[in-house]
C-alpha cells in the first residue's frame, strides 16, 4: 500500500504529459492529491500500531516509522490545499494573461515531480537516497520558481538552483564521510541504512563523524534555509506562484530538516552526548533567528516577509533539535507541524492579495479588509498566529521550546530567543499592519474573494491551526512522541 | 597500487588548478573534460583491481558511465549551449590568475592540516588521496564565485561534483551502487535545468553574465 505513495505521483506526471485538456488535467491533480492523503490516512494508522511501516521491494528501501509519517502527511495534506487552491489560481492567473494555457500542463508535472521527489525522500531508509531525492526536489522546483519567466523570476531560479546544488553537493560529502565513518562496521548490504547506522552509532569512528555532522548541517542547512546559507530563500519564496510558495515554505524546508534530524540522532548517540550537535546547532538557529527578526523590521514586500519569517521557524526548530531533551524534541517536530500549516495558510492567503492588487510591494497595498474580507481577516489573523500569539498553534509549540530552553538551564539562548521573538513580533506589526486599513484610491478594484475553493481551503487550516493550539488530540501526541523516542532513543 | 593512485589523485588536483588558471570559457570545458578522464581512468583500474579481487562489475559500470557522461555528453552540450549564449567575451574572473592560483595552493595547505588532526581518515600517515580530493572540492567551490558568467559557475559546479566523486572513491572504494546511479540521475537533470536556464537567462538579460543577476535583494 504504501508503495502506491511513490507511484501515484509519477502516474500523474506521466498522465499530464499525454492529456492536454486543462479539465482533465485539474480534475487528475485533484483525483491524485485526494488519492494521496487516502493512502496517508492508511499510513498512518499502521504506523500508529505498528510502528513502521516495511516494503520488501527493491531491496527493502521503503520505510516508514513515525518521525518520517509526520513529515510525509505534511507534505501530503499541504499538497492537497496547494492542488484545490491550484485550480482557480492557475486559471486567474492565464485570464490576465500571466501565462499562456500550453504551461499550465509544465506546471502540474512539474508540482508532481516535486511532490514525488518529497516524497521519496521521506520514505527511504538509506541516506544515500534520501540524499538523491533531496536534491532532486530542488531540480523539479527549479522551474516552478522561475515559472514567469520574467527578469526576477529567472533571477531567483538561477539563485536558487546554484546555491541549493551546491549546498547539498557539501552534504554529499558529509554523507560519503559518514559512510567511511561505517565502514569496517556496517555488512555490505547495509552501507549507508539508517536504521543500521543508528543501531551502531556507538562504534562508528567518532572523529569522522563529527566531520560528517558539520558537512550534512552545512548541506541540508542551507535547503533548510538556515542563516548563512538562506540566501536563496526569499527570492525563491517571492517569485514563485503562491501555491508553490506554500509548498517550499511549508514542505521543502522540513524535508531538509528532516535530513538534519535523521544525521543528528546518529551522531547524538554515537557522542553519547548533545553537547557537539548542540553548539553548532544553537549557533546557527540562533544566528537564523536574527536575521530574520532585522529583515522583517525593513521588508518591503509582503511574501519576502513571510519567507523571512520561515528561516526565523526553521531557526527556532533547529535551536530546539540542539537542546535535545524530550520536551524540546517534541516542541520542535509539534512546531514543524504548526508552522508548516500556518505559513502554508499565509502564502495561499497571500496568493489572494496578490491577484486582487498585482503587487508584492507593502505600501501599494491598502483595505486589505475591506475588499477581500475573508481572505483578509484570515491573513491578519495568521499573522498574528506565525508571530506566535495565543491561542494559536504556534504559540504552543514555541511555548514547549521556551519552556524546555529554561528547563535545561540555557538561560542565555532562552533569553535572546525570547527577545528576538519579541523583535519579529514587533516587526511584523509595524510593516504589514498597515495593509489592513485606508482607504484604496483606484476605484477598479471590486470588493469580493475571486478564488472560492481557495478561500474555503484557507479558512479550514485557518480553524486548524485554531484549534490545534488549544488541544492537540491524543492520537497526535502519541504520534510525536514515537518519533521523539526515535531520535532520543528510548 | 597505492602510489599509482597518490599520482592519479595529484594529477586530478593539478588539473583543477589548470581549471583555475584558464581565461577562456572554452578552455573550461576542455580542462573540465581532461580531469573528468583522469577520473574515468582512475575509476577504471580501480574496477578492474575490484573485478579480479572480490568480483563486482559495479565500479567498472561506474567508470563507463563517466566516460559516456562527463568525457563526451556534458562537454558537449555545455560547449553547444555556450556557442549560441555568447553574446559578447568579458573579462570573465574579479581577480587576476597568480593571485586565484595562490588561493588555491592556500585551500589545499589548509585541507592538509585540517584533516591531518582526524583520526580514521588516515592510518598512521597522512591519506594523500582524500586530501587532494577534498582540495578539488573546494577549489570547484572557489572556482565557482571567482568567474563572472554562468558557464564558469556551472564548470564549478561541475568540478564539485567530480571532487565528491573522487573523495568518495579514494576513500571508501565506492558508494553503494544504487547511490552511485543515483547521484548521475541527478548531475544530468542538473545539467540540462542548468542549461536551459543559462539560455532563458541569455534571452531576458542579453548576457550570460551573472553580475546582471541583482534586482532582487533585501
Amino acid at each position: 500500500m504504501g508503495f502506491f505513495l511513490i507511484v501515484l505521483p509519477v502516474i500523474a506526471v506521466l498522465l499530464f504529459m499525454l492529456f492536454k485538456n486543462s479539465i482533465i488535467q485539474h480534475t487528475i491533480s485533484l483525483l491524485t492529491s485526494s488519492l494521496l492523503i487516502i493512502i496517508a490516512v492508511y499510513l498512518t494508522t499502521d504506523v500508529m500500531v505498528l510502528g513502521s511501516a516495511h516494503h520488501t521491494a527493491l531491496g527493502g528501501i521503503f520505510y516508514i516509522d513515525a518521525l518520517s509519517i509526520i513529515v510525509l502527511d505534511i507534505v501530503i495534506l499541504i499538497g492537497f490545499m496547494a492542488s484545490i487552491y491550484s485550480v482557480s489560481y492557475m486559471e486567474t492567473e492565464i485570464k490576465h494573461g500571466k501565462i499562456d494555457r500550453g504551461r499550465l500542463r509544465l506546471y502540474y508535472i512539474l508540482m508532481y515531480a516535486f511532490m514525488f521527489t518529497m516524497i521519496l525522500a521521506l520514505t527511504v531508509k538509506n541516506m544515500g537516497i534520501m540524499w538523491i531525492a533531496i536534491e532532486a526536489t530542488t531540480l523539479a522546483s527549479a522551474f516552478l520558481v522561475g515559472f514567469y519567466n520574467d527578469k526576477y523570476s529567472l533571477e531567483a531560479a538561477w539563485k536558487y538552483v546554484l546555491i541549493c546544488s551546491v549546498g547539498i553537493a557539501i552534504a554529499l560529502l558529509g554523507i560519503i564521510f559518514l559512510h567511511l565513518s561505517s565502514i569496517g562496521v556496517l555488512e555490505n548490504n547495509q552501507f549507508l541504512d539508517w536504521i543500521a547506522l543508528y543501531n551502531n552509532a556507538e562504534s562508528l569512528k567518532s572523529p569522522i563523524v563529527k566531520l560528517a555532522f558539520i558537512f550534512i548541517l552545512i548541506g541540508f542547512g542551507t535547503k533548510a534555509g538556515l542563516a548563512p546559507m538562506h540566501t536563496w530563500l526569499p527570492d525563491a519564496h517571492s517569485q514563485a506562484p503562491s501555491p508553490i510558495s506554500a509548498l517550499l515554505s511549508g514542505v521543502l524546508l522540513n524535508s531538509a530538516m528532516y535530513g538534519i534530524i535523521r544525521t543528528v540522532a546518529v551522531v547524538n548517540r554515537n557522542l553519547g552526548s548533545s553537547i557537539y550537535t548542540g553548539r553548532l546547532l544553537i549557533a546557527l538557529g540562533i544566528l537564523s533567528i536574527l536575521t530574520a527578526a532585522i529583515f522583517i523590521l525593513t521588508q518591503k514586500d509582503y511574501k519576502r516577509l513571510l519567507a523571512y519569517s520561515s528561516i526565523e521557524h526553521m531557526g527556532i526548530i533547529a535551536v530546539a533539535m540542539g537542546v535535545f531533551t524530550p520536551l524540546s524534541v517534541f516542541g520542535a517536530l509539534l512546531h514543524m507541524i504548526n508552522h508548516s500549516l500556518t505559513k502554508a495558510m499565509l502564502f495561499l492567503a497571500s496568493g489572494n492579495i496578490l491577484q486582487k492588487y498585482n503587487t508584492k510591494q507593502i505600501s501599494e497595498i491598502k483595505a486589505i479588509l475591506k475588499l477581500l474580507p475573508i481572505s483578509g481577516t484570515v491573513f491578519l489573523l495568521g499573522l498574528f498566529a506565525i508571530a506566535g500569539t495565543p491561542p494559536f498553534s504556534v504559540f504552543a509549540s514555541e511555548l514547549s521550546i521556551m519552556v524546555s530552553l529554561f528547563t535545561a538551564k540555557k538561560f542565555v539562548v532562552g533569553g535572546a530567543l525570547a527577545l528576538l521573538l519579541a523583535i519579529i513580533f514587533a516587526g511584523i506589526a509595524v510593516t504589514l499592519f498597515k495593509m489592513f486599513y485606508g482607504n484604496n484610491q483606484e476605484e477598479e478594484l471590486q470588493p469580493g474573494e475571486t478564488n472560492k475553493a481557495g478561500t474555503i481551503v484557507i479558512v479550514v487550516l485557518f480553524l486548524v491551526i485554531s484549534i490545534s493550539g488549544l488541544f492537540i488530540p491524543d492520537e497526535l501526541k502519541n504520534l510525536i512522541t514515537q518519533a521523539q523516542n526515535i531520535i532520543i532513543g528510548a | 597500487m597505492s602510489s599509482f593512485f597518490d599520482s592519479l589523485s595529484i594529477l586530478i588536483l593539478l588539473s583543477s588548478f589548470i581549471l583555475m588558471a584558464n581565461k577562456m570559457s572554452k578552455s573550461y570545458i576542455k580542462t573540465f573534460r581532461f580531469q573528468s578522464f583522469l577520473i574515468a581512468l582512475a575509476a577504471g583500474i580501480m574496477g578492474i583491481k575490484t573485478i579480479t579481487e572480490e568480483g563486482r562489475f559495479d565500479v567498472l559500470v561506474v567508470c563507463l558511465l563517466i566516460i559516456i557522461l562527463k568525457v563526451i555528453w556534458i562537454p558537449n552540450i555545455l560547449s553547444k549551449a555556450y556557442a549560441k549564449a555568447e553574446y559578447k567575451v568579458e573579462k570573465d574572473f574579479i581577480l587576476n590568475i597568480p593571485i586565484l592560483i595562490l588561493v588555491c595552493c592556500t585551500l589545499v595547505v589548509f585541507t592538509y592540516f585540517s584533516l591531518a588532526t582526524i583520526e580514521g581518515i588516515n592510518d598512521g600517515m597522512i591519506n594523500v588521496q582524500v586530501v587532494n580530493s577534498v582540495s578539488v572540492i573546494l577549489i570547484g567551490l572557489f572556482f565557482m564565485i571567482s568567474r563572472r558568467k554562468a558557464i564558469g559557475q556551472i564548470i564549478g559546479f561541475l568540478v564539485i561534483e567530480n571532487g565528491l566523486f573522487v573523495t568518495a572513491m579514494f576513500s571508501t572504494q565506492g558508494m553503494p551502487f544504487i547511490v552511485d546511479i543515483g547521484i548521475f540521475v541527478d548531475m544530468i537533470t542538473a545539467v540540462m535545468v542548468l542549461g536551459i536556464m543559462v539560455f532563458k537567462i541569455n534571452e531576458k538579460f542579453e548576457s550570460i553574465n551573472i553580475d546582471k543577476l541583482s534586482n532582487l535583494k533585501g
